[in-house]
């Protein structure tokens, strides 16, 4: 039917249509009328992690888009500790330290699956919401990234409880687990997919690892060397600036 | 005015999606019509804030969108339902709504009511438990028009909001439709014409990125009175007769 068209006549298309739509109107009214009570909303209060996180972010909202990270969800914490604590486990036997090889890759795999744009379905809807989606990746990724440091530590300590060098093994890989993690974050932003950031992270890490292997026959330079905490530093920052690039308002082409 | 668009244009590399268009609208429901590629979504992404202009200038609600603090007061009173909704499908549908309209930064404790209310008026109160993955694609379409209305917004835009809707749906849309138009700018991107003329107060029509009319569904209909435009109904017979015009014009100025 056509709001404000000449009166139609009855036989007119325009008279059709509005009879129809008035019987349509008809029908709906009758039906909601005949209708029982509808179920109230099924609201679950938020959980005692949201609303501390909440209280700590003074944000609900980015409380919610917190606990709601794939890679902070239960079923990849159970993964990222059973894997962490494997190389714990097996560090004395194998005389290699496997935690400090295993954490940074871990960690940049959860923050490639922190982020949005090839994670989220609703991604187009996120831009639009008073919560910045840059907030959002932040909050997300430090998250993501203290969790697996903290994790790393706890198998750090049981691992170099053995091997009495736990502290220069925590120092050693947190550095590089940096660099890596914002490889990830800035092939996530800028592919706009999660599975190319975690590939380039496990990628990068594994021709580090190997390249260094074949330099010089040890599998721990990547994370034992001094001289390479300044350059794992400037790659970080550059990756992560590129993240920052890349997560910018587009200006339009 | 809650819309003020001056001369705005949108390209995608070599593609001009907007080219140049010019509009105000306050209250009142504007469906926004045109063929496919006329530049309707990008248009919408634009008042959404998701993408900014390549050139001329907008205002929305009193602001302008280009500073943070601006936008974000814009997102807040903004209800936009995307073409192409993705969702969350272990979500249930209060989750859904509920996560969106924290995101809008609602006070908390006006939420949960906010979203029982969106979830009701779109009537599906009786799946507000049900997980997003078990829904039909009209129950989601109507999942995302809860989000899209949950804070009460004063600039909401639809695009393709009756697209899976069966008929009575539809139907109860297009009064909610009406109802949210009293207060609020609204704006619905559709290719259906009978939608526009049931809950539309004005109409414009899109065509290769510009706006080729602009009035209300009466005066789109009297464009098609007298013309051996194609169409079912008259005021379709004015679309067609709108869009043939503006081809030819700008057939005649290349």
């Amino acid at each position: 039917m056509n709001i404000g068209a000449a009166r139609p006549s009855a036989n007119s298309p325009a008279g059709f249509e509005r009879r129809l739509e008035a019987e349509l109107v008809t029908v709906v009214a009758e039906r909601r009328a005949a209708r029982p009570a509808a179920v109230p909303a099924a609201w679950v209060p938020p959980g005692h992690a949201e609303r501390a996180a909440a209280r700590l972010l003074r944000s609900p909202g980015l409380a919610r888009a917190l606990v709601t990270t794939p890679s902070l969800l239960l079923p990849w914490l159970i993964a990222t500790t059973v894997i962490l604590a494997a190389g714990a486990v097996a560090t004395p036997g194998t005389g290699q330290p496997l935690v400090a090889l295993l954490a940074p890759a871990v960690a940049a795999a959860g923050i490639a699956y922190a982020y949005g744009p090839g994670v989220d379905p609703a991604w187009e809807l996120s831009r639009s919401m008073a919560v910045s989606d840059r907030l959002v990746l932040l909050v997300r990724a430090l998250a993501v990234f203290g969790l697996d440091a903290a994790l790393g530590l706890a198998a750090s300590a049981a691992s170099g409880a053995a091997s009495g060098a736990a502290a220069a093994v925590t120092f050693g890989w947190l550095v590089p687990m940096t660099a890596l993690c914002a490889l990830a974050l800035a092939v996530s932003a800028v592919t706009r997919s999660a599975s190319a950031g975690m590939a380039a992270g496990l990628g990068c890490w594994a021709v580090t690892v190997l390249s260094a292997r074949v330099a010089d026959g040890r599998l721990t330079t990547v994370v034992s060397d001094p001289n390479l905490i300044v350059p794992y530093l400037a790659f970080a920052m550059c990756c992560a600036a590129v993240a920052m690039y890349a997560t910018r308002i587009p200006r339009g082409a | 005015m809650n819309i003020e668009i001056t001369d705005v244009t949108r390209r995608f590399g070599r593609t001009q999606a907007v080219a140049g268009v010019s509009l105000d609208a306050g209250p009142g429901v504007l469906g926004l019509l045109g063929p496919n590629g006329a530049g309707k979504t990008s248009l919408l992404r634009m008042l959404a804030t998701v993408i900014p202009p390549t050139t001329g200038a907008l205002r929305l609600l009193g602001r302008d969108p280009r500073g943070y603090t601006p936008r974000r007061e814009i997102r807040r009173r903004l209800g936009y339902l995307p073409q192409n909704l993705g969702y969350y499908p272990g979500f249930t549908v209060t989750e859904f709504v509920e996560y969106f309209a924290l995101l809008k930064e609602m006070p908390a404790a006006a939420v949960p009511a906010a979203v029982a209310a969106a979830i009701e008026r779109v009537d599906l109160g009786g799946k507000a438990r049900a997980k997003l993955r078990t829904l039909s694609g009209g129950m989601l379409r109507r999942v995302g028009i809860a989000q899209a209305i949950v804070n009460q917004p004063d600039l909401l835009l639809l695009d393709e909001p009756t697209a899976g809707l069966d008929p009575e749906q539809r139907v109860a849309f297009r009064a909610l439709l009406r109802d949210l138009g009293q207060t609020a700018t609204v704006i619905v991107s559709t290719h259906l014409v009978e939608d526009v003329g049931a809950a539309c107060t004005q109409v414009a029509v899109m065509d290769a990125g510009r706006i080729v009319f602009h009035g209300t569904p009466a005066e789109l209909t009297e464009r098609g009175e007298g013309t051996d435009a194609a169409g079912d109904a008259p005021l379709e017979r004015g679309y067609s007769a709108v869009l043939a015009a503006a081809r030819a014009s700008l057939r005649a100025s290349a």
